[in-house]
């Protein structure tokens, strides 16, 4: 396991290194490498799925022309996810106020306390697109990256107790605006 | 309505971007390499520090911040030179008044004494013609 660990390591290692020299091809399986985790992030955040793409095209584009700055591929990482979050926040604050009519406007799913109905799921991605930029990221990176609250204070250039609270306001956020929502579909009903 | 930690990790799992992402990302550097006709490795925009200021909106409201501050203080000193300049212009405009007013005073008793000379030679004669008592003494004698 640890074998493999090391050589997807060295793959991605050579990968960086070729791509500083200008080869194509190994910037091309750089991207292949990340673009689910730079996408994802984008798609999370902004709830559409063209602005993500372009945003996310435009954090490799940045990413060609900074490639001599990344010393190694966990440094990549963490420089993808960073610019990723940053765009996405700088992103987000411009299209704020369409995106919360846009929501007002969408349909509401039926209500179910099922655990594993997606229907809780997507209702779960419409309450985390309610949320504040910071908070919606401070979420995505916990959960979607399984990152811990050292780490996003890294990415986010945030003191860790203020990600750990935004955390738990995040957390209890969602909680409220699902109690919310459902309260709102029973009313509509009786 | 609760949801737990899985829940969340399951609305949240990662999405692939589709086919052909890596080809449309390829297609764009390559219409940027293009443009800029430079290597990634070489490149040093001129610009590139501009542009990595939208990643960082602190550093923005800091320049923004030590900008508004410098006008600031520009504007405060030249407020400062402003009101001295206007103080020492008084200030002249004071002494030369007072000069002036010291110039009248002496040209004024200059004038007087010069009066008061002239007017005690022009009395002299008068006092030299006798007065009708003395003609009375002198008869009288």
């Amino acid at each position: 396991m640890e074998q493999r660990a090391g050589r997807e390591e060295d793959r991605l290692e050579l990968a960086l290194t070729r791509s500083v020299q200008g080869d194509s091809i190994a910037f091309a399986e750089l991207v292949r490498e990340h673009q689910g985790m730079v996408f994802s992030i984008a798609y999370h955040f902004l709830q559409d799925r063209a602005l993500a793409e372009d945003l996310a095209q435009e954090v490799f584009l940045e990413l060609y022309q900074s490639l001599d700055r990344i010393q190694s591929p966990a440094h990549l990482t963490y420089w993808l996810r960073r610019v990723t979050a940053n765009r996405c926040i700088d992103q987000g604050r411009r299209k704020l106020r369409r995106r919360e009519l846009a929501l007002e406007e969408a349909p509401e799913p039926t209500a179910t306390g099922h655990p594993a109905d997606p229907l809780l799921l997507e209702r779960l991605q419409q309450s985390l697109a309610g949320l504040p930029a910071k908070q919606r990221m401070v979420v995505i990176l916990r959960f979607q990256e399984g990152l811990g609250p050292a780490e996003i204070a890294e990415a986010l250039e945030m003191p860790v107790n203020t990600v750990k609270s935004t955390l738990h306001r995040s957390l209890e956020d969602l909680r409220k605006s699902l109690t919310r929502k459902v309260r709102e579909v029973r009313y509509a009903f009786f | 309505m609760h949801f737990s930690e899985d829940d969340l990790r399951a609305a949240l799992k990662r999405k692939d971007p589709g086919e052909g992402f890596t080809q449309r990302v390829m297609a764009r550097v390559n219409q940027a390499d293009a443009k800029n006709k430079t290597s990634p490795a070489t490149e040093k925009s001129r610009w590139l520090w501009l542009r990595r200021w939208n990643l960082r909106p602190a550093w923005t409201f800091a320049v923004v911040a030590v900008l508004f501050l410098s006008f600031a203080w520009a504007g405060y000193e030249y407020s400062e030179y402003r009101h001295q300049k206007i103080a020492r212009e008084n200030q002249q405009r004071l002494e030369q008044a007072e000069e002036a007013r010291d110039q009248a005073i002496l040209a004024l008793r200059i004038a007087r004494n010069k009066l008061n000379h002239v007017l005690q030679h022009a009395q002299l004669p008068a006092d030299a013609i006798p007065s009708e008592n003395d003609k009375i003494r002198r008869q009288r004698l």
